[in-house]
């Protein structure tokens, strides 16, 4: 199936023309109030706009709208719809967007289908403010109506060609652009107000957004740079506040919020990020008071719920995540936000059919969402993936790479789920899911919704995704330890009630990598040792941080190992148990101090300080020059298999290829030849599961590899199944000389009553 | 004796031809190995010239006289390469084949390097003034008689098809069309499909020009995929009724009335695999799978004698 994500339009004009400076003065007094605004004189501009009388009546509301005086300003629009005045149609819409931000989305649908009707008789005579609202009307009844979204576009081009100094029309059309991921143009369109007026701070922020999308630059740098220009800029605040509320930063993002509401109380956003910081840290009196704000100023806070949902997944509680969406939706059937929100969530739980469900009225809703598009074909992939069940795992997967990979994986997860249930004294319940995905980009959209993600796999509970080795580079990671490392998140998130810190799961699954098989996980590297060296590792107290905040790009790779080090420290100097009681810990709602407290008993800076003396005692005089190969090199691997067969070493190499396949499992000789040295050693079984994975990759000569196939088979004592595959091999080439010896072997050595 | 003459009965009543002795079908082959241009590709290109020689003389036993290797340069192998890969050298090596071959005989010659020109001036360049796929269209007017199996496995090969086409005359091209212009790796799996068993997709022990054919499209396929790189090179043939009938091994055959009497008996066998595998779908299927048995044993049996009549089946 194929599914176009709907293009915004034609490169539409979204500069202004160059001569328009902010040097030139204000010819008029809403001129002076705008300047007013551009540089978050609120007062002076509302002082102004005051004593402009009716003339300025919609620049009053417009005023009142950035302090979060709605009343006021809802009675200062309708005083401009009254008169008539020169902004009368910017009134009505002002009008419109109040009703929709209290909640009334058919009454704002109402009075701007008015201002979109007027249109349609004729826009000759028409202000360019007038466009503006135009522009503003069609975004007000876009939802589910692309055109819509093209002609807000088209008017605010036609009120940019009509004035060109006008900016409003050029950054509302930017920032449409943005909303529906054409980063580029939005980016050139703040980019060609800059170029007429430097310092532009609605320009700036857009700038910081484009550079937040794209992940190129420091984004929060930039907004403050648009704060400098206009101190008063809420969204700028918003903006700030949403990236420290991802970055897990909730102090930083409370003050940027409470920053944002002593300008505008009204600012849903900032209550929102108040809300999720609260309920983030179990502070139910300031939760509450910010749900109540959330529903005085709306009747239906549907976004309220959304940012609530997004801060709970981005720290793993995906099962209150989902909460918050469906709590979303039930306030705003509509709400793009919330049904993308539920049908994430519900992927994320495995249930892909309501999941799917979800994310298609969203894109019905909005198909300019880049992120429901890729979802949606990505769920069109997976009705091609094959799914088998195999003892407490449900396995996704294209149908080579499930033949290939689960004679492998099935069993080395059911070791891995044994052994973790064993000492941590929990089961997580089955089935639990495991996802292959053999192209990257497919693996980073399930995981982020977007092309382009790092990582090679995911856990979202008793949800697992991983890369396949063929979405990968030969040699690039071991497919084994990584999904060791991935269904350990399974037992943390799922002992602590998803409420692990990420340094405590990261280090639990990479020292459980390294305990699953000799080489496995992450070893020491020289920049590893040169940062403890010099004291760049962080405390446990804030290892937090390494995760979440790297100070330079490589800290998170150190931070793995350093968090399993930290582990390993724990089990050493408290036992076994200790790392269990402390998931069981987080579970019961406890601080990481608290956890600490009561499991290890001992407060942060002693584990701090303890585990300094530890790590460093432990590394004091090693030294190493090299980087570790790793888990995934495979040449050292290739030279291990060459030296046990020079050797004539069967029972190594049958160990080295086994390491070798846990690399890369495509190789057919490879398979071939474990085969062989398994047939060697007496170890049928393992033949025999080789010769099905040579079958499986595709071999050069299949006919051939069936009758090795059926040997494998009679070697194994599975007579009936070698006769089955040699009469089958057979059928097609009847003088196939191998397969007849096979035959009349097998016929010659049947037990008397097989004997046909 | 009797025996024999009522295995003869059956098999003539089975429509069969037995198998002619060993000689009556002779394989010519030209090989020619055009510049390489850079010294991984003449090291490729004389491997696959090299591979063919050695599979020409041990495997299809063709007459050392009969096999010419031209190739870019002479020095590289002196004991095996005819001479150099020029226009001239090549027509000269047709004419001394037209002189040699006899109605009936596999004419082969594949040329391996890097490709250019589209239709009737498609070219594979060798030293010097390159001949055209004209040129060698003008060269095999000569053997008309004879069964001829033109491969060009270098780069940009495709408009040959269509220039060459002619009866009694298989056209292999590394690419469909003179637009694929990219490294050509076909050659060297086509040359890997004739020399081994895996090509042999029925298991006769003789592979066929479709079977090599088809075996080198699959790996050219597949290393593709392995290295994750869009399929450049899609490989074009012009008569696959042709191409399955034809193969350069000659056929192994006795003499002797025993195995002849044997081959008779099996092909008889054979052909009924093939009748009860037509009722497959009507039969039970383990009644069905015992009768296949019965057969295919009954077969492997056969087999059995021959070789240990000293044949290989």
């Amino acid at each position: 199936m194929s599914r176009w994500i709907v293009a915004v339009g034609a490169a539409l004009v979204v500069g202004v023309a160059a001569g328009a400076g902010h040097t030139a003065q204000p010819s008029s007094a809403r001129a002076r109030v705008d300047a007013m605004l551009e540089a978050g004189q609120l007062v002076d501009a509302e002082a102004t706009a005051r004593a402009g009388g009716a003339g300025l009546r919609t620049a009053l509301g417009d005023v009142l709208v950035l302090r979060g005086r709605l009343a006021a300003a809802d009675s200062a629009y309708r005083a401009a719809v009254a008169s008539g005045g020169p902004e009368e149609r910017g009134a009505r819409v002002g009008l419109a967007e109040l009703m929709a931000r209290r909640g009334d989305r058919a009454g704002a649908a109402r009075m701007a289908g008015a201002l979109i009707a007027e249109s349609a008789r004729g826009t000759a005579g028409w202000s360019a403010r007038d466009q503006v609202a135009l522009g503003r009307a069609y975004l007000l009844v876009a939802s589910g109506d692309a055109n819509a979204v093209r002609s807000a576009l088209r008017a605010f081009d036609a009120a940019t060609a009509q004035e060109p100094t006008l900016v409003d029309a050029a950054l509302r059309a930017s920032d449409l652009f943005l909303e529906k991921f054409v980063a580029p143009e939005a980016k050139k369109g703040y980019e060609s107000v800059l170029a007429v007026q430097r310092g532009n701070a609605r320009a700036t922020l857009g700038l910081a957004r484009v550079m937040e999308f794209l992940n190129d630059g420091d984004a929060i740098g930039r907004a403050r740079e648009a704060l400098k220009a206009n101190p008063s800029l809420v969204a700028a605040e918003l903006f700030i506040a949403r990236l420290h509320l991802e970055a897990e930063r909730g102090d930083s993002a409370q003050a940027a919020a409470r920053r944002a509401l002593a300008v505008d109380p009204s600012a849903m956003d900032a209550w929102a990020t108040l809300g999720a910081v609260a309920w983030l840290a179990g502070d139910s009196a300031s939760w509450d008071r910010a749900r109540a704000e959330a529903h005085r100023l709306s009747t239906s806070p549907a976004s309220f719920y959304v940012t609530l949902a997004d801060a709970a997944a981005r720290q793993r509680r995906y099962a209150a995540a989902e909460a918050f969406s469906a709590q979303a939706l039930a306030l705003d059937s509509l709400s793009v936000a919330a049904l993308g929100a539920l049908g994430t969530n519900r992927l994320r739980a495995g249930e892909i059919a309501a999941g799917r469900a979800q994310i298609e009225r969203a894109f019905a809703i909005d198909p300019f969402n880049l992120w429901h598009k890729n979802t949606l074909d990505l769920l069109d992939v997976l009705d091609g993936f094959r799914t088998v069940d195999q003892g407490r795992f449900r396995f996704v997967a294209p149908a080579r790479e499930a033949d290939v990979l689960l004679p492998y994986l099935a069993p080395l997860l059911e070791e891995a789920y044994a052994d973790l249930a064993r000492r941590y004294d929990y089961r997580p319940a089955a089935p639990i899911r495991f996802e292959i995905y053999d192209r990257h980009a497919d693996f980073s959209v399930r995981t982020v919704g977007l092309t382009g993600l790092g990582a090679l796999g995911v856990s979202f509970g008793r949800v697992l995704a991983i890369d396949a080795p063929s979405a990968r580079p030969p040699g690039s990671f071991n497919w084994g330890s990584t999904s060791w490392h991935e269904l350990a998140h399974t037992f943390t998130l799922g002992l602590s009630g998803n409420r692990v810190p990420r340094w405590f799961s990261e280090g639990v699954s990479v020292l459980e990598e390294r305990r699953a098989r000799p080489g496995w996980g992450a070893q020491p590297t020289p920049e590893y040792l040169a940062a403890l060296k010099a004291k760049f590792m962080r405390p446990v107290s804030t290892l937090n941080e390494g995760f979440v905040r790297p100070r330079r790009p490589d800290e998170v790779v150190l931070s793995y190992y350093h968090a399993s080090l930290v582990c390993e420290w724990i089990e050493s100097e408290f036992g076994a148990p200790a790392l269990p009681a402390m998931l069981r810990g987080w579970r019961d709602g406890l601080t990481t101090e608290a956890v600490v407290q009561r499991v290890l008993r001992i407060d942060l800076p002693a584990l701090d300080a303890r585990f300094d003396t530890w790590v460093q005692a432990r590394f004091r005089d090693r030294t190493v020059s090299e980087a570790p190969e790793g888990d995934a090199a495979l040449e050292p691997l290739l030279q291990e298999v060459a030296a046990r067969e020079r050797a004539g070493d069967d029972a190594g190499l049958v160990a080295a290829l086994e390491r070798l396949v846990w690399v890369w499992p495509y190789d057919a000789g490879v398979h071939v030849k474990l085969a062989e040295a398994a047939a060697r050693t007496g170890d049928f079984a393992r033949a025999l599961r080789e010769r099905r994975v040579v079958l499986a990759l595709g071999p050069s000569d299949p006919l051939g590899a069936r009758v090795e196939l059926a040997r494998a088979m009679l070697g194994a004592g599975d007579r009936a199944g070698a006769r089955r595959e040699v009469l089958a091999v057979l059928e097609q080439a009847p003088t196939f000389e191998r397969a007849q010896t096979l035959l009349l072997e097998l016929r010659r050595s049947a037990p008397p009553e097989d004997s046909r | 004796m009797r025996r024999a003459l009522s295995l003869a009965a059956i098999a003539l009543a089975a429509g069969l031809v037995l198998a002619a002795p060993l000689g009556a079908q002779r394989t010519h082959l030209l090989v020619v190995t055009g510049l390489g241009g850079e010294p991984r590709f003449s090291e490729a290109f004389a491997r696959q010239g090299a591979a063919l020689h050695t599979l020409a003389r041990t495997q299809w036993r063709v007459a050392d006289s009969s096999v010419v290797w031209l190739a870019e340069d002479p020095a590289r192998d002196p004991r095996r390469i005819r001479g150099r890969a020029t226009r001239e050298a090549i027509g000269a090596a047709f004419l001394s084949l037209s002189r040699r071959v006899a109605a009936g005989d596999v004419l082969v010659v594949i040329l391996i390097g890097h490709g250019s020109g589209e239709g009737p001036g498609s070219r594979v360049n060798v030293p010097g003034a390159d001949p055209t796929a004209a040129d060698y269209a003008a060269w095999l007017s000569g053997f008309a008689r004879q069964t001829v199996v033109f491969v060009n496995a270098a780069s940009a090969s495709g408009d040959f098809v269509d220039v060459l086409r002619a009866p009694n005359r298989v056209v292999l091209t590394a690419t469909r069309t003179a637009f694929e212009r990219n490294e050509s790796i076909f050659g060297e799996h086509f040359v890997r499909g004739l020399s081994g068993a895996e090509a042999d997709a029925d298991k006769d022990g003789r592979t066929t020009v479709l079977e090599a054919f088809a075996y080198a499209v699959r790996e050219v396929a597949r290393v593709y995929e392995q290295d994750q790189r869009m399929l450049t090179e899609h490989a074009a043939l012009s008569d696959s009724t042709l191409a399955a009938r034809t193969v350069f091994a000659a056929a192994a055959a006795s003499d002797d009335p025993r195995v002849v009497a044997l081959v008779a008996e099996r092909r008889v066998l054979e052909d009924s695999v093939a009748a009860l595998r037509a009722r497959k779908a009507s039969m039970p299927a383990a009644a069905y799978e015992d009768a296949l048995e019965r057969l295919l044993v009954a077969i492997a049996e056969k087999s059995e004698a021959i070789r240990a009549a000293g044949v290989k089946p």
